[in-house]
């Protein structure tokens, strides 16, 4: 059965199984939103640039609804309602992919403590999907405040950032402290800041723009 | 192993096109075929390029005698009086035709009379070399084959070109199931991309094929289905350059509707153009070239009807 672009569903949308784990879903959506960027050349003449944008929308929203387990959930119920869903539904624990994950580095296991002591995102009250897509307005630089803020408006722990980035939670936090002294050198910081920001949906290239400026001014009078 | 021996007991017509010329259709299709004759198969190659053919030229042999257009013109009545055999052990060729217009633009009972030969003669393989554009010919020669593949380069106008041929190729097809003349105007008029009808994709199409006649636009999708063109980028010089045929998947699995396979990709490198240079084949002149590994990778991944994963880039 041929569907429109705009009738499939989220599974669909990003080329997953209705079973995919966290992971899998996270690297569906990091190939699947190169796919429909803007200017894409595999693109070149089968999409208007409005049609390139709609899609890749609809992608931001696939990825935010479906890496949130809860949201997860409610839309899996959504579909199974509407008859959506062609696979039969995983047990509830199937979702909880943890156990995949790899192994803590050592500089993980120092801060775990602290990490299990975070509300986990399911018992998190969630905020509206509609709020967490774009950048808000308020948000004029992307300081270490300002992305814990963002983070916190998304209903994300540093566990999930963690999880699903793979930069070790230590680094996060010190991201979010903007604690420049520990940081790691300028490429490192980078690196995560990066990974960090796709995870929030930022655009990595701004977030990094904006925080390496003020992790420059820190560390400028030191180099000197 | 068995698998592969039962795949190439039956004959099969593979047909290289893309749309656009100079992207590498013939010389990937002589090298596909010398590939196959090491495989010890016994492989036919067609110029179907009516109009610009230059495979020989790929293989390093000059203008032959006996041409296509010896055939169609009826100056050689049997297709086996026009094969010609190349100095590699199981490889033969039909060189293209040679002479101007008449020949480019083969009539009905022409074509059909080449492809109902072409049917009856004893190869494993035979691969149909396919000229630039979309006219009809080209397109009913790529409908004709068990496996149609398109070559494209990574560069829009190349993307562009191969988007067309498939739609093209699609809608042809189309034309060609449907009985009722209302509906092959309707899949005419569909063709022109600023229709007034506002039907852009094939889903479109079938909708509005279905408000019409509902059955014929159940058949439609039933072809959709069936049409699994594969895909070849040829002169990637980056890792993004060989994404460019996951994400041309991905575009025609949700634009089309249809299950493209990408097949795999050949990397650039100046001993292509020093081989055609040379006029000796790529596969010979240069055999452990990077260009002549992809080539076989194709061919390996033809042969066990695989292709290329996303994961193996990530």
């Amino acid at each position: 059965m041929m569907k429109k672009i705009e009738d499939l569903n989220y599974y669909e949308l990003l080329e997953i199984s209705p079973t995919a784990s966290s992971q899998d879903i996270h690297k569906a959506y990091e190939r699947i939103r190169r796919v429909y960027e803007p200017n894409s050349v595999a693109l070149y003449s089968l999409f208007s640039s409005e049609e390139t944008a709609a899609i890749h929308q609809r992608i931001e929203d696939a990825y935010r609804t479906l890496v949130y387990e809860d949201n997860r959930k409610r839309y899996d119920a959504l579909l199974r309602l509407q008859n959506d869903l062609p696979e039969p539904l995983p047990a509830p624990s199937n979702y909880d992919r943890r156990q995949d994950q790899p192994a803590l580095s050592p500089s993980d296991k120092r801060s775990l403590n602290e990490a299990e002591a975070l509300p986990s995102p399911v018992e998190e009250p969630q905020k509206t999907r509609e709020e967490a897509a774009p950048v808000p307005q308020f948000i004029a630089e992307f300081s270490g405040a300002a992305i814990k803020m963002l983070r916190e408006q998304r209903g994300l722990s540093l566990r999930n950032i963690a999880d699903i980035s793979k930069v070790g939670i230590r680094y996060l936090e010190l991201i979010e402290e903007e604690n420049f002294q520990k940081l790691p050198v300028r490429a490192y910081t980078r690196g995560f800041l990066q990974l960090y920001a796709k995870v929030l949906g930022c655009d990595p290239q701004r977030v990094c723009d904006d925080y390496l400026k003020r992790f420059d001014a820190a560390r400028e009078p030191k180099t000197k | 192993m068995i698998e592969i021996q039962d795949a190439l007991r039956k004959k099969e017509i593979w047909a290289i096109g893309g749309g656009k010329g100079g992207i590498g259709k013939s010389l990937i299709t002589g090298n596909i075929g010398i590939h196959l004759a090491r495989l010890k198969k016994k492989v036919l190659l067609v110029d179907a390029d009516l109009g610009g053919a230059n495979l020989h030229t790929t293989l390093g042999i000059g203008v032959p005698e006996m041409t296509l257009s010896d055939f169609l013109n009826r100056r050689a009545e049997n297709i086996q009086d026009v094969i010609i055999k190349t100095s590699i052990p199981n490889l033969s060729l039909i060189s293209g035709a040679q002479d101007f217009l008449d020949a480019a633009n083969p009539n009905f009972a022409q074509k059909t009379r080449l492809l109902r030969h072409l049917e009856t003669l004893d190869a494993d393989y035979i691969l149909l070399d396919l000229g630039a554009g979309t006219s009809f010919n080209i397109l009913d020669f790529f409908l004709f084959s068990d496996h149609g593949i398109l070559v494209v380069l990574p560069e829009p106008t190349a993307i562009e070109n191969a988007y067309r041929f498939i739609k093209s190729a699609f809608y042809r097809r189309f034309k060609k199931v449907v009985a009722s003349q209302n509906i092959k105007d309707l899949i005419d008029a569909a063709m022109d991309q600023k229709n007034t009808m506002g039907i852009r994709t094939p889903y479109d199409l079938i909708e509005r094929v279905k408000q019409m006649e509902r059955e014929v636009g159940e058949i439609l999708e039933l072809e959709v289905l069936k049409f699994r063109p594969k895909l070849i980028v040829n002169q990637v010089r980056t890792k993004n350059d060989i994404q460019i045929g996951f994400s041309m998947k991905s575009a025609c699995q949700k634009y089309f509707g249809i299950n493209v396979e990408y097949l795999g990709y050949v990397e650039y490198d100046d001993c292509v153009w020093q081989s055609i240079r040379s006029k000796r084949p790529l596969a010979i002149e240069y055999p452990y070239s990077r260009p002549s590994r992809c080539i076989e990778r194709i061919v390996h991944n033809l042969l066990r009807k695989e292709q290329l994963t996303a994961s193996m880039l990530y």
